[in-house]
């Protein structure tokens, strides 16, 4: 056991960036890191009962987790519970099916189980009991199952040992306090051994020195002859361990019988970070970090801080690291993942985290920067510094080793192989040294690590292969989270289903943050390869952020209010593909549904007619693209023009008809003018009214005002012209309202539909997105143009967007 | 928790192209650990396919399969259940329940799974369990034209098995599920 005893009574001063504060229990680790972490109160004044009651809370909140998330298959065997065979068969499709729970969780398990055998094996006499592996599964695949955004990744089991060992160690040493204490309660006092457990009822300390007077013939090795003598710290130790304290048995802090429930909750504190700055989870995200705009995931942002860090403390160093192109997460990835556990002896590693967890994670207010400038996430506390500077640290501790090779292999060779005797003290010592310098730098220049790692992204991403970043895992393992191909299928299937006999809205509820399938996929591969015009939709979306484009939009105000604000909002990371595929996508199964209306025609398959529109659609865009001069805003157009004409069909109708009434009457009027031969190019632009009109429709002012002459310029739209006329005489009430009840489920089934499927286009982008940035190298002529500019527009419009799908699949 | 998936009498190409899509939409690799198939596949693509949703695949000769070397009858235990299968055009009367439990106690086996009647049936009486999964095609049978599709999946926990009965009734799914206890005393 190694246990760093630090006396209780002193009291570490307090310093600015650093709160050592009193190391009250610094040979209870694991109460002291409970501390650290958050979990228990941390205030020097919080007694031991405050301790033990806010333990118990946490375990009893394990517990109900457990009892609610883990699937006992012994309760799928009761029949009572689902009287609905259908659903929840074995080989349902159903994803809210029992049956489908228990099958993802067996994925699950086998991750974890693959990583768990492989854990501390020359610690295995311990870890590797199959208690231990039990009670680490089970911890593990609780946290996944209520994280399901991080799913789960290699390392977080590595997270999590440590915290049981410590845990673990505590009790040893229980153990043996109470084995030498123990020893000397076994005498007989008035002619009774005591042999309850109870031994906090023997260290009645009034009767303590009658009882020490009494005994003469005790052998044992401690003498206590009064109350004094007896040490503090096991004094904490009983009070911490007494079964007949604070809330009994469940308060007992240093607890055999809870270990797996402190160990989830120090493991659950540390990944989230209990409202600090370091989480943990963070390294483990693929996407941004939430207040940050760099959209680079935040183990990106780390490393790079990391070097920034680096240069200002050694230039040299830094500079001939990027010389040589070694980019900092090839290395810090696995070391800040795993808070440096892969570079240290597990006794080494405890001292390490001791220092890690004793300083504060409290977020820096930086004042005077606004939200654009913040941070490098993740790192921003005082316990983010030390963990940087702790890195710097060691990069420096090979700085010869380092500066002597002239070959990026060889360096990484050296920092993933970090020497094994190396002095942890002085490492840390300078660490700590450093850790002023980290808060520094941290608070006071993240922009400038941007355009350098913008740089260097463009540059390194495009030809080094990234060996051990594993950005693309997300999507192969919350797949496996998430929904398969066949249960989304099952679903759209079934809600189709559901809607052509009227029934009511179905119970599933649309999962937003559904990864896309394999239907998305294959959709989007093929689609890339059909949709060659779109490349020049790519700058679409520039133009979309200059105010010209709300100009344009001209005399519609809601609406021009609605497009720019969504289109500005895009993030144009995976710019082009992805977002007209949005549009594209999107548009496509309002046309669907909208030729399902008008003409009747069956969409077996989704994907099929998708291509067939997209085509149209670029035609669309191509018979726009004419019109326009400035190049930029060459596939701005039929966005522009679109919604010009989008205000003309919906304003007619009457702002008080609730909306399915609007949008019955809309496609009343749509069959009114079903005569039109390009019906296709009709639907083409009337999923766009239509979506963007739903809009209208909610926050609209009177839209008489929008002429004609808005429609006329639609180049390639006389049918438009047409609808639009039709629209603005024939519409409206009775006779719109009459047909409305013909299709009036034909509506309720497709507008359903439409929101299903924009829900999966969203999950298109989205995950395109998060792809490897490595396809961004074949939209490099447009990327450019658009990279780092729309970034934040382009992910709220996505955000636009699915308000909209939520608000039509709520129809 | 072992699943057993049954079927049989596909008829693959003669009397049906394909399993209906909603069944093969069920059909995920991954979930079930067994397959037991009472025949007359016929082809071998059929066979291929079926090792691709679970590769422990137990087949019986059926008299229109094109594969010789299938066995007549075969038995294989799971857990605490034996089960045999036969296609059951050699049992006569096709479909009668005495000729099959003797059939049954021949092969010594708790669960007997036969086809060739393309009628799901699953009959229970003292010693142990018959069940015919239908036809998974809904192919035509010497009898009737009349066939709904259907196939059985069991699951296998200790001493009970719960038998799901998927029947495609009208382009829909329908389960329905039978519970058989084993005693321990049966099959002495």
């Amino acid at each position: 056991m190694s246990i760093s005893p630090v006396p209780m009574e002193a009291t570490m001063p307090e310093t600015a960036s650093c709160s050592e504060g009193p190391r009250r229990f610094g040979y209870l680790r694991g109460v002291q890191w409970r501390i650290d972490l958050g979990i228990l109160p941390s205030s020097p004044s919080s007694s031991i009962d405050d301790l033990r009651l806010v333990a118990a809370n946490s375990r009893r909140r394990y517990a109900a987790l457990r009892r609610q998330l883990l699937i006992d298959p012994q309760v799928l065997k009761n029949g009572s519970c689902s009287p609905d065979v259908v659903m929840d068969n074995p080989l349902s499709q159903n994803p809210d099916s029992m049956w489908g729970r228990f099958f993802r969780n067996a994925e699950l398990e086998r991750m974890v189980d693959q990583d768990l055998t492989r854990l501390y094996p020359e610690h295995g006499s311990y870890f590797q009991t199959p208690g231990c592996q039990g009670m680490l599964r089970r911890i593990l695949l609780l946290w996944c199952l209520r994280h399901p955004v991080y799913g789960y990744r290699q390392g977080m089991h590595e997270l999590l040992a440590p915290l049981l060992y410590v845990l673990h160690i505590d009790l040893e040493l229980l153990s043996e306090v109470r084995k030498v204490y123990e020893d000397h309660f076994t005498d007989i006092i008035d002619g009774f051994s005591f042999h309850e457990n109870d031994w906090t009822h023997k260290f009645d300390f009034k009767k303590l020195p009658e009882y020490m007077e009494d005994c003469n013939g005790s052998e044992s090795p401690v003498k206590i002859n009064s109350l004094g003598e007896l040490e503090p710290k096991i004094q904490t130790i009983v009070l911490l361990s007494d079964a007949y304290g604070t809330e009994g048995e469940l308060g007992v802090v240093l607890s055999e019988k809870f270990l797996e429930h402190d160990a989830h909750c120090m493991f659950d504190a540390l990944m989230n970070g209990t409202g600090g700055a370091v989480a943990m989870a963070e390294f483990f995200s693929p996407s941004p970090f939430g207040g940050s705009h760099t959209m680079f995931p935040p183990i990106i942002e780390s490393s790079a801080a990391l070097y920034h860090l680096l240069s200002i403390i050694d230039s040299s160093l830094h500079s001939h690291l990027v010389e040589l192109g070694v980019e900092p997460q090839y290395f810090a990835l696995r070391w800040l993942r795993v808070l440096f556990g892969r570079e240290f002896a597990l006794e080494d590693l405890l001292v390490i985290w001791d220092e890690i967890f004793a300083y504060e994670n409290t977020k820096f207010n930086k004042p005077g920067t606004n939200d654009a400038e913040s941070n490098v996430g993740v790192l921003n506390s005082s316990r983010g510094a030390l963990i940087a500077a702790f890195a710097v640290s060691m990069i420096l501790q090979l700085r010869s080793s380092l500066l002597a090779t002239e070959n990026a292999t060889s360096c990484l060779q050296r920092l993933l192989n970090f020497p094994v005797d190396v002095d942890l003290l002085k490492l840390l010592a300078k660490a700590k040294s450093l850790q002023a310098l980290a808060v520094e730098a941290i608070n006071s220049t993240p922009l400038l690590i941007l355009p350098r790692l913008h740089g260097r992204r463009n540059a390194g991403f495009t030809k080094a292969h990234i060996p051990s970043l594993d950005l693309t895992s997300p999507r192969t393992t919350l797949n496996m989270a998430h929904e398969s191909y066949w249960e989304e299928r099952w679903r759209v299937l079934h809600m189709e289903e559901e809607r052509k006999q009227g029934s009511a809205a179905s119970a599933e509820k649309q999962v937003p943050n559904r990864k896309k399938g394999w239907s998305e996929r294959v959709r989007l591969r093929l689609s890339r390869t059909k949709c060659d015009p779109f490349r020049s939709k790519a700058t679409f979306r520039k133009k979309n952020e200059t105010d010209e484009g709300r100009k344009n939009i001209g005399g519609d105000v809601d609406f021009g209010h609605k497009i720019p604000a969504e289109v500005e909002e895009q993030d144009v990371k995976d710019t082009n593909f992805s977002t007209s595929e949005t549009r594209c996508s999107s548009g496509c199964p309002g046309n669907e549904e909208n030729s399902s209306n008008i003409s009747d025609l069956s969409t077996p398959v989704r994907g099929t007619n998708d291509y067939v529109n997209m085509s149209g659609r670029s035609s669309v865009a191509s018979n726009f693209s004419a019109e326009e001069n400035d190049t930029d805003s060459v596939n701005f157009e039929p966005l522009q023009a679109n919604p010009e004409s989008s205000p003309l069909p919906v304003s007619e109708l009457d702002p008080d008809d609730d909306t399915l009434n609007s949008t019955q009457n809309y496609h009343s009027v749509i069959k009114q003018a079903a005569g039109i031969k390009e019906r296709k190019l009709l639907s083409d632009k009337f999923q766009l009214f239509w979506k963007f009109g739903r809009n209208i429709n909610e926050g609209t002012s009177d839209r008489a005002a929008v002429s004609e002459d808005a429609i006329a310029c639609d180049s390639g739209s006389d049918c438009n012209n047409v609808a639009g006329s039709s629209i603005v005489n024939g519409c409206n009430s009775t006779s719109g309202i009459s047909k409305a009840e013909i299709i009036d489920q034909n509506l309720i089934f497709s507008l359903s539909d439409l929101g299903q499927s924009m829900l999966e286009n969203i999950q298109v982008i989205e995950s395109v997105f998060q792809q490897d940035p490595d396809q961004m190298g074949s939209l490099e002529n447009c990327k450019n143009a658009i990279v780092g500019e729309g970034h934040i527009t382009a992910m709220a419009a996505l955000e636009e967007l699915r308000k909209i799908s939520n608000l039509l699949s709520e129809m | 928790m072992v699943l057993v998936l049954a079927l049989g009498d596909l008829h693959i190409p003669h009397r049906a192209s394909d399993l209906p899509p909603k069944f093969k939409s069920m059909l995920v690799p991954g979930k079930i650990q067994h397959i037991v198939c009472t025949g007359n596949l016929c082809i071998k693509e059929v066979h291929d396919y079926l090792k691709t949703v679970c590769p422990d695949l137990h087949i019986a000769r059926g008299e229109y399969d094109e594969e010789t070397r299938y066995p007549e009858t075969k038995t294989l235990t799971i857990g605490q259940f034996k089960l045999g299968v036969c296609h059951g055009h050699q049992v006569i009367p096709w479909g009668d329940l005495d000729s099959l439990a003797m059939l049954q106690r021949q092969l010594d086996v708790d669960i007997l799974v036969t086809g060739h009647t393309h009628q799901f049936t699953a009959y229970k009486h003292e010693a142990g369990v018959v069940i015919n999964p239908g036809s998974a095609t809904g192919s035509y049978s010497s009898i009737t034209y009349d066939v709904n599709p259907s196939f059985v999946l069991m699951d296998i926990d200790g001493l009970r098995v719960v038998v799901y009965v998927y029947e495609l009734i009208d382009g829909e799914v329908k389960v329905d599920k039978i519970d058989f206890k084993k005693t321990t005393t049966s099959n002495a």
